[in-house]
């Protein structure tokens, strides 16, 4: 599997740089400023229902458990699939049912949808998931 | 002898390059593409309009124009700099998949193709699949058009300068800067008017000067100069689609979820 291994490291040293690269960038050329609150920063644990790959932006659904018990879905909006996938991130890097953290900022609406910034598998590795222009929320932030 | 004869040759070497700065005009770039005509050749694939150094970056990856190369507002040209209004139709049109327009358009961080043929140059940008049509055969501007949100371009050569001039524009934001500064949302007015010159600068990289001439706002015509890169390593992919009404979130201007 040394073919598949190198892949992996080179589309996780893609996004690192990816990251490295747009972490500083705040708001979005579309619809970032006029959805989202950039003083809600959220971060969230869920299992991804499912993505829509679409223009103008991507959305991806997490199923996200409350300390009731209940699941609550909470949709998060990424880049262009365009933007993503010329910085290496292609929707095979969404994997419905996979357990993930979501890394975003609330909607201003009070809906359960979010800016979806930063995804991060159990392993380690991290998909950013932001369009070039969203802010990335920092590293420590809570859930709302 | 000898000696006179080499600094005579090293003068006469120089002799072009003075003249060409005298003139005010860029000194030629050697080996450029050029198409069968012998014009510079602009065909391929290209990153947007980048900064040059030392230039004043907006906080988007969207390329925005550095307010110290504007010209003084003119009285009356205030309107040019208005605040956020709360309104997203008035904010961010392009949030319910209204066009950026131009230069907004070009500007966007996005990847853009050139194609080029005796008659004309077409540009094709991703963000918004926009498409400008630049007819280089000498035709004047049409006539009778409604104000557009990219304008009506023509271009003609001055040597190996692509020089496009485009006209009659509706009122409509100029760049991205209001992500930058909420109080800053720049509106050009309908008399606005671009002039573009493009030219190959070194191996992959153009020279993209843009003026503003905008009588109702800026005592005089100004402009600033970006770069565009080569990417020929995107050729591969090409332009990916960009169907704003796929997933539009914001339809008539109203944000919701789904």
């Amino acid at each position: 599997m040394p073919c598949l291994r190198t892949s992996f490291a080179l589309r996780l040293s893609f996004v690192v740089l990816a990251m490295a690269a747009f972490s500083g960038s705040l708001l979005a050329h579309h619809s970032f400023a006029a959805e989202f609150d950039d003083q809600k920063p959220v971060k969230m644990t869920g299992t991804i229902q499912r993505v829509e790959w679409q223009n103008p932006h991507i959305w991806f659904y997490l199923d996200v458990k409350n300390s009731d018990g209940s699941t609550t879905t909470w949709g998060f909006a990424g880049g262009a699939p365009g933007q993503l996938m010329r910085r290496g991130i292609t929707k095979d890097q969404l994997k419905i049912g996979a357990t993930v953290v979501v890394e975003g900022f609330r909607s201003k609406d009070g809906t359960n949808n979010a800016s979806g910034g930063r995804l991060t598998y159990p392993d380690g590795r991290q998909v950013l998931t932001a369009g070039s222009q969203d802010r990335v929320p920092p590293a420590t932030t809570t859930k709302p | 002898m000898r000696r006179f004869s080499f600094l005579f040759a090293l003068a006469l070497a120089y002799i072009p390059s003075v003249l060409a700065q005298t003139a005010g005009k860029p000194a030629a770039v050697p080996n450029i593409p050029r198409t069968a005509e012998g014009k510079p050749d602009f065909s391929g694939i290209y990153q947007w309009p980048t900064y040059l150094p030392g230039d004043e970056h907006g906080k988007s990856n969207a390329t925005t124009f550095d307010r110290k190369y504007f010209a003084p507002l003119k009285p009356g040209g205030e309107a040019f700099l208005e605040p956020r209004t709360g309104d997203p139709r008035h904010d961010e049109p392009r949030d319910f998949c209204m066009p950026a327009g131009f230069p907004g358009g070009i500007l966007s961080g996005n990847a853009m193709q050139f194609f080029q043929t005796k008659t004309h140059l077409i540009m094709v940008h991703e963000f918004q699949r926009m498409t400008r049509i630049i007819p280089l055969d000498g035709r004047p501007h049409r006539e009778g058009l409604e104000p557009m949100f990219y304008g009506d371009p023509v271009g003609h050569w001055e040597g190996d300068t692509l020089v496009i001039e485009t006209t009659n524009f509706r009122r409509w934001a100029l760049d991205d800067f209001y992500y930058t500064n909420p109080k800053e949302f720049r509106m050009h007015s309908d008399a606005f008017r671009t002039i573009e010159k493009i030219r190959w600068k070194s191996k992959g990289a153009l020279s993209y000067d843009l003026t503003v001439d905008d009588p109702k706002i800026f005592t005089r015509p100004w402009s600033q100069e970006f770069e565009i890169l080569a990417k020929p390593e995107w050729e591969s992919a090409g332009i990916y689609e960009y169907e704003c009404e796929e997933n539009n979130r914001c339809p008539g201007g109203k944000c919701q979820g789904k």
